[in-house]
């Protein structure tokens, strides 16, 4: 091949162009190729198992509300997937609503682009081809990330052959119905996929790079995290853009890059947008992850000053904008979002504001306090005549009523949702066993789950999170030492003024008060809920998992196990992922065992392995001898994760093709055995 | 240009190719086989020469779980004389706890010969199950053109342990 430069002297600088995009792209969005690496390896590895279709009956809500968007319209008449009962689905003056409008949003170009591929690629062909293509590029960039370029691009281009002459040996046809699940299957997908690259950038940020690729990596691999990336429930969004908050209030913190595209206040205004992205998607834990950010972030600023205030208010009312017009759209009032609609079925409908002259109409009063039902907290907003040259100042007073309101009601989430929370959890701190570590069978949660025991607590479904103990214990040991030191020279004002200067300076602080809050938060949230069918793994608290490993990256003591144990912990991983999955699935097909006995399997085994690895870890606190032990248990608690992800993936739940012909290839053959 | 580079536009362009050479708009090979096919389904008729059913059905009860599991084992039929694409369903009746079960089969002339019917497990709750012992039904019926005709029907032990 060789191109005649005179004929196409265009060709270069574009290519140049291309290349600029290219760096400044990846740069903004994975941080670098190591970012890029995980970014592509967590679509490879999802894919593995990506059956098209519903996992959960909710989820009809989404594809119905997606389907509608794509239309041009926020209502369905008619329900193209499940029934207009599913949950979530809302009914408003005589048409229909989803919920989750952000998530749909998201999910919307997805939709575009696999319709456009469809028109010319068939669909069961198409998932493999596009797969095949990641896995290429994610060999190419390992190849330029390692230095061996030629052997990898070698590699990667046979993989990805051999895979797509397989999977096309074995293609069957998938109904163009599917592509609207499948859209937001992969919107998911890649929501993921960006959660996984922030969380490698927040952590190589606070450590090193290998520490922070080790951690995404494993948030994704070896917890739920892999679990609910193909399922299109709120949870990996959440992920995501909490990650996002947290990478983004460190980086406020720390202006150490000279080429950084955002100043502090930059970032400070990025965190909040994407808390404001995150109430579009999920109103009520958009506040708590607000409450959060505002309790960290406020005391800890390197400056409070008016000007940084105002860019980020007006960044923060920005990104909020979305998630009003959705609302006036939906409810007909900008600040109640459509989940809390359910309570008004029944006669009590919102105060109908007659619609029609856009957004000039915020009703503040009768706000619900989110998805409890309970709590009200009613507010005053502007209304009033929509006529005259007094409409453009009503709308304006209008707007900040809104903001009030929205404020009010917050603080009526707040009280509603946390204060139950903290009182059920005083009234009733058994429950927090049956949460974190050892569900079994419950009666109330499996009558609902079909009879099978199919409930996992956090550390059962990602032993890894048994660790967190030893990560509180070396922050504790670490505390000890320090205030040891302080009370040396107590007293002392310049001790005392460094330290908090050090305080206000230190992204970890601010990073590490966030995850905390925001993990409280959650729990308590959710709290009287749990535990609640249908979660399989406790997923409302899916993002204590990334949380987890943040902690574990967070302790000195680990990462000196990852740096100089890591062959150890590798060789366990593989170990136990390679001979654990097989005998964990013989045991299974053996005893014939059903879902629910599957998954009380993988539970017994995964608190063996998490009850070891955290002795171990707390031992390595205290002493390094025990750094050995903690990486080969390490690696299996892990691998039980990977495991379960596996076998559930391709085995114990069905309820689709798989995007991946060999792959519904490699079920079936499972599925006989 | 590198070999391996060559190699990684060759892959690129022939994945990309045989995608689209395959796909609705040219449509010159078709790579997918339909997933189901349903088109003559229930259509046509089958003689069942021969029938191996098992005479025990288990309910046992389930590791680590308040419930239990019904495994009811595999049957097998020999089939003579299949056109069409007739179905076999697979059923256990059990009076007592006022529960059935049935799978479909679906049939066409290469089912010809010994065929094994599976009937995938149950999860039962443990206020379903009650008793040591009950007597339950297994039948075998041949749907085609719009009727059923049973072709085994006999009575089973359904063994409870606890």
């Amino acid at each position: 091949m060789s191109v005649d430069v005179g004929a196409y002297r265009w060709v270069e600088p574009t290519r140049q162009r291309a290349e600029t995009v290219k760096r400044l792209a990846v740069r903004v969005l994975v941080g670098d190729r190591l970012g890029l690496v995980l970014w592509l390896g967590t679509l490879a590895f999802v894919g593995l198992y990506w059956r098209l279709g519903f996992l959960i009956n909710d989820n009809y809500t989404i594809a119905n509300a997606l389907v509608a968007l794509s239309e041009g319209s926020f209502s369905f008449d008619t329900a193209t997937y499940g029934g207009l009962e599913s949950p979530g689905t809302n009914a408003r003056d005589g048409t229909y609503y989803g919920r989750n409008y952000g998530q749909v949003a998201f999910a919307l170009p997805f939709l575009w682009g696999l319709r456009t591929l469809s028109a010319v690629v068939d669909p069961g062909l198409l998932f493999a081809a596009l797969w095949s293509l990641v896995v290429l590029a994610l060999a190419l960039q390992v190849g330029r990330l390692t230095g061996h370029s030629a052997a990898a691009a070698t590699v990667g281009s046979v993989a990805a052959l051999a895979a797509f002459v397989g999977n096309a040996a074995v293609a069957t046809s998938i109904d163009e119905r599917l592509l609207a699940p499948a859209a937001l299957q992969l919107s998911a997908i890649v929501a993921t996929a960006f959660g996984v690259a922030v969380c490698y950038r927040l952590v190589a940020r606070l450590h090193d790079r290998r520490v922070g690729a080790l951690a995404a990596g494993f948030a994704v691999v070896a917890t739920p995290v892999g679990f609910w990336a193909s399922v299109p429930k709120r949870h990996v969004y959440v992920v995501a853009l909490v990650l996002g908050v947290a990478y983004a209030l460190a980086r406020s913190r720390s202006g150490t890059d000279d080429d950084a595209l955002l100043s502090a206040t930059g970032f400070r205004a990025l965190a909040y947008a994407l808390v404001g992205f995150l109430t579009w998607v999920h109103a009520a834990e958009g506040v708590v992850v607000f409450l959060a950010l505002v309790l960290v972030d406020l005391p800890t600023a390197p400056s409070n000053r008016p000007r940084d205030l105002l860019v980020i208010g007006v960044v923060f009312a920005l990104s909020l904008v979305p998630f009003f017009v959705t609302n006036l759209v939906v409810s007909g009032d900008p600040i109640l979002p459509p989940r809390p609609l359910r309570g008004y079925d029944g006669g009590t409908a919102p105060p109908d504001i007659g619609g029609g002259s856009g957004g000039s109409e915020v009703n503040g009063g009768g706000v619900g306090g989110g998805g409890s039902g309970d709590g009200s907290t009613g507010s005053g907003g502007g209304s009033g005549s929509d006529t005259g040259p007094l409409a453009a100042l009503d709308r304006v007073a209008a707007f900040f009523g809104g903001l009030f309101s929205l404020a009010l009601w917050s603080l009526g989430v707040v009280q509603a949702l946390l204060g139950d929370g903290a009182q059920q959890l005083l009234d009733d701190p058994d429950r927090l066993y049956r949460i974190f570590v050892r569900g079994g069978f419950i009666s109330d949660v499996a009558s609902e789950d079909e009879n099978q025991a199919i409930y996992l607590t956090v550390t059962e479904s990602g032993p890894l999170a048994a660790g967190v103990p030893a990560a509180v214990l070396a922050a504790a040991v670490t505390a000890a030492r320090r205030a040891g030191r302080v009370s040396r020279d107590a007293l002392r004002v310049n001790t005392l003024a460094q330290q908090a200067r050090h305080w206000r300076r230190s992204p970890t602080v601010a990073t590490d008060w966030f995850v905390a809050l925001v993990a409280t938060g959650f729990l308590l949230v959710y709290f009287p809920r749990l535990p609640v069918h249908a979660t399989v793994t406790v997923r409302y608290l899916l993002v204590f998992f990334p949380f987890a490993v943040y902690a574990l990256a967070r302790a000195p003591s680990l990462r000196r196990v990852v740096h100089k144990h890591a062959r150890a912990g590798a060789w366990s991983y593989v170990a136990g992922v390679l001979l654990g999955a097989q005998l964990l699935f013989v045991v299974v097909t053996v005893r014939n065992f059903g879902r629910g006995e599957a998954f009380q399997l993988h539970a017994l085994v995964g608190l063996a392995v998490a009850a070891a690895f955290a002795v171990c870890a707390m031992a390595s606190v205290l002493d390094a001898r025990a750094d050995r032990p903690t990486a080969v248990t390490g690696g299996l608690a892990a691998a039980l994760g990977t495991d379960f992800l596996l076998l559930s993936g391709l085995v114990y739940f069905q309820y689709g093709p798989y995007a991946l012909p060999l792959s519904d290839a490699l079920a079936k053959l499972l599925g006989i055995a | 240009m590198d070999r391996s580079t060559l190699f990684v536009y060759a892959t690129v362009t022939l994945i990309v190719v045989v995608s689209v050479v395959s796909g609705p708009a040219m449509g010159l090979v078709d790579l997918t086989s339909p997933r189901s096919d349903t088109a003559g389904l229930g259509q046509g008729n089958a003689t069942v020469d021969e029938v191996d059913a098992p005479d025990r059905v288990r309910i046992d009860r389930g590791f680590q779980s308040e419930s239990y599991r019904l495994e009811v084992p595999d049957a097998r039929v020999h089939l003579a004389a299949v056109t069409g694409r007739p179905i076999l369903n697979y059923r256990i009746e059990i009076p007592a706890l006022g529960y059935t079960r049935t799978s479909s089969h679906f049939l066409d002339s290469d089912s010809d010969g010994w065929t094994t019917l599976t009937l995938a497990d149950a999860t039962l709750s443990e206020s379903a199950v009650s008793g040591t012992r009950h007597e339950g039904q297994l039948s075998i019926v041949v749907q085609s053109n719009g009727t059923g005709s049973t072709v085994y029907n006999r009575s089973v032990v359904v063994e409870v342990s606890r």
